[in-house]
């Protein structure tokens, strides 16, 4: 479904892609991560046309940004509502710009308003909703009309637990449904629960793409042993059970306290993180 | 099932359904106008107490001083009407709305009309609302050639919409635009002759008021509302020409977008 193959990107001096590659099938969800810099944004401005790659190529479903226009559902990465505008008349805006009329515009403004939970405000001007509110309006103007491709661009920064629940219910859904998606975020356990096939981003690159356990293969966990006088030994290791058995048979005074830390994402992104900082 | 197809309209179709994302459009800033109407408001009711006002004045100071204070002012507000144009494209910048509609089916034609339809329409009723104000209260004689005078009031709106556009194009805050709208139109305007009757002012203002789109709107209007048919032609030609090149302009700096260069 989309396909982009070593994007460069220059904003000046900055190199905001240094040949970026990543494809994305129907149905599938990618997870894009990386620290703020890395390019994820000017691949989403790419990838909709609003920015012109300065080297490689991107298709979708084999034709360039510039012929796909109104197949792609973006939700950017700000709020990007109109104040005085409501959230009844925003859908009907996009959804109309997008080609939908009377019944099926009717049919999808329902349809969100339900999967969004946005029937306690549809009415109201989307100034006076909160930040997980606004993020919800805006997620349903970029799906109104069922786009094939969808990014994502951290749809749930700042939103409470009731915004998050129902958008990743709503990406899973679409891409049940056979969108490709490309979902941007910091909050690495969403991309776990959307089972996403994970792409990390840095300068400008993807340097590691692959499932959640494929990603963590390798990364170090950690035992932690607290001994009853309180001395305490923490031992990072990639292999915590036989680390932790080691450590009993050699310990030489009562334990009161053990905890076994396996890697996760957060000590992928982390380690990726710390690495690249200056 | 996804909606998307490989669904081509013919000619036809295609034209209905430009047509109906431009409603969309205009629908949406039309509503977006009528929940903030303060300035537009402000640009009716301000230029109907000055008419009243000065209107014994200019009679004494200038033959046809009733066609000139309704002229003159209609002009000079209408010029500061040219902030609600450029703050209506500027506030899609400020709420970073226009990258959101680039990337809609609708082609940047097809918004920047949706977008600035309902602004023309709120200018030419300006212009119209103060001219019927002036017949009506002022003494202003009912024109002759009403479509000549329409013509004029078309055109005039459709230079300052170009010019606001232009100018929210290149601004880089609403303050920038404020200030560019509020002394460049008080100063464009007075020197067209808006405020003070030409006659009136010091020679050299008389001279540089050629440069001023203020002075050839007046004598655009002025013609138009006298039913001097050869008299409109040249202001409204180098009215059209400021229009042409500020609209050009403008379309092609909004077709691209504001990056994310823009300062706000």
């Amino acid at each position: 479904m989309l396909q982009a193959i070593d994007l460069v990107k220059r904003y000046g001096p900055v190199l905001a892609l240094d040949g970026f590659s990543l494809s994305v099938a129907a149905g599938e969800i990618v997870g894009l991560v990386g620290h703020n810099g890395a390019g994820k944004t000017t691949f989403v401005e790419i990838v909709s046309y609003l920015v012109r790659q300065d080297g490689g190529h991107v298709t979708i479903d084999g034709r360039p940004p510039s012929a796909s226009r109104g197949r792609v559902g973006v939700a950017p990465q700000h709020i990007a509502l109109y104040p005085s505008v409501t959230v009844r008349e925003h859908l009907n805006l996009f959804g109309k710009l997008a080609g939908l009329r009377r019944a099926a515009l009717d049919s999808a403004v329902e349809e969100l308003t339900v999967a969004l939970r946005l029937g306690a405000f549809i009415d109201r001007r989307t100034a006076a909703l909160s930040g997980g509110q606004q993020r919800r309006v805006q997620a349903a103007t970029a799906l109104i009309n069922r786009p094939g491709l969808l990014l994502l661009d951290e749809p749930t920064a700042g939103a409470d637990l009731e915004t998050r629940e129902a958008m990743l219910d709503v990406v899973k859904q679409r891409a049940g449904e056979g969108a490709a998606i490309v979902y941007t975020t910091h909050y690495l356990p969403e991309l776990v629960e959307l089972q996403a096939t994970i792409a990390v981003a840095r300068s400008g690159r993807i340097i590691a793409r692959g499932t959640y356990d494929e990603l963590v293969d390798g990364l170090p966990g950690e035992v932690r042993l607290i001994h009853d006088n309180e001395e305490e030994v923490r031992v990072s290791t990639t292999q915590p059970a036989a680390t932790l058995i080691d450590l009993l048979g050699r310990a030489e005074r009562p334990i009161s306290t053990i905890e076994v830390h396996n890697p996760s994402l957060d000590d992928l992104y982390r380690s990726l993180a710390v690495s690249d900082a200056p | 099932m996804l909606l998307e197809t490989g669904y081509r309209p013919g000619p036809a179709a295609a034209l209905r359904e430009s047509l109906h994302r431009i409603r969309a459009m205009a629908g949406n800033n039309t509503l977006i106008r009528l929940r903030d109407p303060g300035q537009t408001i402000s640009y009716v009711v301000m230029p109907m107490v000055l008419m009243l006002v000065l209107e014994p004045l200019y009679v004494r100071a200038v033959d046809g001083g009733t066609t000139k204070v309704v002229t003159g002012l209609l002009v000079m507000f209408s010029v500061f009407a040219i902030s609600i144009a450029g703050n209506a494209i500027l506030a899609e910048r400020t709420w970073k709305t226009w990258d959101r509609l680039r990337v809609s089916r609708a082609p940047a034609a097809e918004l920047l009309i949706g977008k600035t339809l309902p602004i023309y329409v709120v200018m030419i009723a300006q212009q119209t609302i103060l001219l019927i104000y002036g017949c009506l209260v002022i003494g202003l004689p009912i024109p002759g050639n009403v479509p000549l005078v329409l013509g004029a009031i078309l055109l005039w709106a459709f230079t300052l919409l170009a010019i606001g556009a232009l100018l929210a194009a290149i601004v880089r805050s609403h303050g920038e635009l404020s200030v560019i709208t509020d002394v460049g139109a008080l100063t464009l305007s007075s020197l067209g002759g808006a405020l003070v009757p030409l006659s009136l002012m010091p020679e050299w203002a008389q001279v540089a008021a050629q440069a001023s789109p203020g002075y050839w709107a007046l004598e655009l209007l002025q013609a138009a509302v006298a039913g001097d048919t050869a008299g409109v032609l040249k202001p409204a030609a180098i009215l059209l020409g400021i229009a042409l090149v500020c609209g050009a302009f403008a379309i092609r700096r909004l077709t691209r977008g504001w990056g994310r260069g823009g300062l706000l």
